[in-house]
């Protein structure tokens, strides 16, 4: 056996098979590439005005007006910042409450009826969650007017799909065995769910409120571009003033919340599990 | 002796057409039994246990309990029927994140609003009656630990003390010592059984060690693939009776 031995049949098959392999690898990265410059191609190069952008000086001064930071706007930050803060809190108590309804009828095993309220169930947690948090906020303002309750409830509702999703599938997971412990000394439906049923769900019922209101706080700093209230109104009247700096200033604001909003639920998070 | 329990041509299919796990069963249960029912796995004894109080619905025949037709109760009455049997599990059935007194206090819901269900405020004869019961069976050092702490017989007299909470007329013991080794088995067996003597209350165990049953019940009903093999005293269960029961289906 020497390794100059010429190769057997077997061998030139598998060689045959690793050049067939390079093939389609080359194949593969050729119709990626194309297909990427056929997007680039159709969605940068043809659909911008290049000629309103100017030279590369016109668009560093666009962002630099950015940058000079308007502090006299510090005194006007205080209270949106707040109603931002309160919406998110609010938003995600009500909607809360709205998914235990929602989960309760979606989730297969404790569901009052299988053939028409679980359905209902789970359509109403893909509608909460299909509509973006923008458009419920319209849908809230033209309802009950501009502030923060269209705010509130637009957070709410967008809230349910999640919160409700996590608590039916956590419902359809618990261990059946303390359920029937609990029917077993005559208790009624009530006292199944609260003694058999939510002591196995809330940890994870608990984990999944506290990362929505973490969300939650994203989706209300935007409430106001709608009129709902909040910083975004204050961003929305900056930009249309073209009060650049003030712009940032409500961006900064809005990054320190989200900030404060990580860091309590990171703790809370920790708490509860 | 009068009869707690009478169980007559008792028949279930879980569905319409699924095959039948119990073909007819009679038997009664008088007022100062301890009965074992042996069989092996697949039998149907934690089915028929659990038709006693209705966990399981049976298909037809009739159970009579403490003068109750039990299959004719409606919602309300059935669970004031459960009030009266205490059940005990195989796999102990505690809630694991409540605490041992909460999981014996959960004894008493079928007494308790749902108000104070709510805010598990229990009344103060329950609380006393439930450290009376915790220290009977052992567990006075852990009444504010969480269930899951414990180990497999310690969470089985939290079961036991739960089961006695409701001051039953009947206990339902299914496959109680199954989970546990030899040695604490034969605890627990000897503690729910000295339990049930002292307090008169008449049992139906549901258990697959032979030896057990013969040690500590005056009673066995030997049941396999969902017909009734043996009816008798412990005393007069034979080697033959136990081939009978525990028999290889013969193809």
């Amino acid at each position: 056996m020497s390794i100059t031995q010429p190769h057997s049949d077997a061998f030139t098959g598998q060689i045959d098979m690793r050049r067939n392999r390079h093939l389609k690898m080359a194949l593969g990265w050729g119709m990626f590439i194309l297909f990427a410059t056929w997007c680039v191609n159709g969605t940068i190069i043809a659909d911008t005005d290049w000629s309103r952008i100017g030279g590369r000086n016109g668009v560093l001064a666009s962002v630099g007006r950015y940058i000079s930071l308007d502090l006299g706007l510090l005194s006007e930050l205080i209270i949106p910042t707040i109603e931002t803060f309160m919406m998110a809190c609010v938003g995600t108590v009500l909607g809360c409450f709205f998914s235990l309804p929602v989960a309760w009828l979606g989730a297969a095993n404790v569901t009052p009826s299988k053939h028409i309220l679980y359905p209902l169930g789970r359509f109403l947690m893909v509608v909460s969650r299909s509509v973006h948090e923008i458009v419920w906020a319209l849908i809230f303002v033209s309802a009950v007017g501009l502030g923060a309750l269209p705010g509130i409830l637009a957070i709410a509702m967008r809230s349910v799909g999640f919160i409700s999703k996590i608590t039916a599938e956590a419902i359809e997971n618990i261990d059946a065995k303390p359920v029937e412990a609990v029917r077993a000394v005559g208790g009624n439906n009530f006292q199944v769910m609260y003694y058999g049923i939510l002591p196995q769900i809330y940890p994870v019922v608990l984990a999944t409120v506290i990362f929505e209101w973490d969300i939650n706080i994203r989706r209300s700093a935007v409430m106001g571009l709608v009129g709902a209230g909040g910083l975004g109104l204050l961003f929305f009247r900056q930009m249309n003033s073209f009060n650049y700096g003030g712009v940032t200033m409500v961006i900064l604001a809005i990054l320190m919340l989200i900030v404060l909003g990580e860091v309590i639920s990171h703790y809370l998070r920790k708490a509860v599990i | 002796m009068t009869s707690v329990l009478s169980v007559k041509d008792l028949r279930v299919r879980y569905a319409a057409k699924g095959p039948e796990i119990l073909k007819g069963i009679n038997f009664d249960v008088l007022s100062d039994d301890f009965m074992a029912m042996i069989g092996p796995s697949g039998a149907g004894k934690s089915t028929l246990i659990r038709c006693i109080n209705r966990l399981v619905e049976p298909t037809s025949g009739s159970i009579n309990l403490l003068g109750k037709d039990v299959i004719a109760l409606k919602t309300r009455a059935l669970r004031e029927l459960r009030r009266d049997v205490g059940m005990i599990f195989q796999e102990f059935n505690l809630i694991n994140r409540m605490s041992v007194m909460d999981n014996v206090l959960s004894g008493r819901l079928g007494y308790t609003g749902n108000l104070r269900s709510l805010f598990r405020h229990f009344p103060k004869k329950d609380i006393d009656q439930a450290l009376y019961f915790l220290d009977r069976v052992g567990l006075s050092d852990h009444i504010n630990k969480r269930a899951d702490e414990l180990s497999g017989g310690q969470r089985q007299r939290v079961g036991i003390a739960r089961a006695l909470m409701q001051q039953p007329k009947l206990l339902l013991l299914d496959e109680p010592t199954s989970a546990l080794d030899p040695k604490i088995s034969r605890e627990v067996m000897a503690l729910i059984r000295g339990i049930a003597q002292e307090l008169g209350v008449p049992a139906v165990c549901n258990i697959h060690d032979v030896q057990l049953a013969k040690e500590f019940c005056n009673r066995i009903i030997g049941l396999q693939d969902g017909i009734k093999k043996f009816d008798g005293e412990t005393s007069t269960l034979r080697d033959s009776d136990l081939e009978d029961i525990y028999a290889m289906e013969v193809l």
